[in-house]
């Protein structure tokens, strides 16, 4: 290595990790947000498309109610996530036609996208991570 | 050294607080170690991974220098100033656990070289780093505690 190099680790690459569990299996909640957060923290261009039940948890309010077996609930591994700059993604469709979430009805900063979006992110991704 | 909430400042530190950051630098010549303050700590939990960019890495202000897991908790440690990587102390990656036990002592985490040598002189330092740490800890009801080994 060169006297002063740049970071030669994952800093760059980008993740799309996909979320299909809404609120009513807290245990398969906690661990995708968890590590969401580490790697943004290590630079790594992370981002969380929620379909299906999943966008259940991003409803306002709702993080608050899902219980963790390690104490606490949900909202705390959100707002870390958020805070590492990990992006919210929910399908519009599962949205509207499975959980009945409006837009305004969605914690701050989550962007509601269409379907062709997964294949582009899944696409531009170096690596596809489902939960 | 002084005592807020439990939590320890020693007053020949420098003092990095910036969003969910709270470092702590100590210049050494022409160079600076940094590590995680008390509250740092505490807030973190009971660390059990930390992973540390190697020596020769060149950062800019406010970019990971290192990652730190502790279970509850999962983020960045930011560089305090810019600046290159001169050593990452091997030691803390082999028991995290010092970052709890040892914050101002074995569980420093890098000596950096400052490439903006004016930088330093942002970093807070005593009564005014106190007051912004008294802030935090008041806000988000942090009493310090030193795990155990």
């Amino acid at each position: 290595m060169s006297p002063e190099a740049p970071p030669s680790g994952p800093e760059g690459k980008r993740i799309l990790m996909i979320m299909t569990t809404g609120p009513e299996d807290p245990d398969k909640t906690y661990a995708p947000f968890y590590t969401a957060a580490l790697m943004a923290a290590m630079e790594i261009e992370t981002t969380m498309y929620f379909l299906m039940h999943a966008p259940e948890l991003l409803r306002k309010g709702a993080a608050e109610k899902v219980p963790l077996k390690k104490g606490g609930n949900l909202k705390m591994f959100i707002d870390m996530a958020r805070e590492n700059g990990v992006k919210f993604l929910a399908c519009a469709e599962s949205c509207r036609d499975l959980c009945g979430i409006a837009e305004e009805d969605l914690i701050e900063g989550v962007q509601l996208v269409g379907s062709a979006t997964l294949a582009d992110l899944a696409l531009e991704a170096d690596s596809v991570i489902s939960f | 050294m002084a005592i807020v909430n439990g939590c320890e400042f020693p007053d020949d530190l420098l003092y990095f607080v910036e969003r969910t950051q709270m470092t702590w630098v100590r210049v050494e010549g022409e160079g600076l170690r940094v590590g995680l303050t008390d509250p740092a700590q505490t807030r973190a939990g009971k660390i059990l991974h930390v992973r540390i960019k190697p020596a020769g890495t060149a950062r800019e202000r406010g970019k990971p220098i290192a990652t730190v897991e502790s279970g509850k908790w999962a983020g960045p440690v930011m560089a305090p100033v810019s600046g290159v990587v001169l050593e990452a102390n091997t030691e803390v990656e082999k028991d995290p656990g010092l970052l709890n036990t040892d914050p101002y002592g074995r569980g420093w985490i890098v000596r950096l070289r400052p490439t903006q040598p004016p930088e330093v002189d942002q970093l807070l330092r005593r009564e005014t780093a106190l007051a912004r740490f008294k802030e935090i800890l008041e806000r988000d009801n942090i009493r310090c505690m030193r795990c155990q080994a």
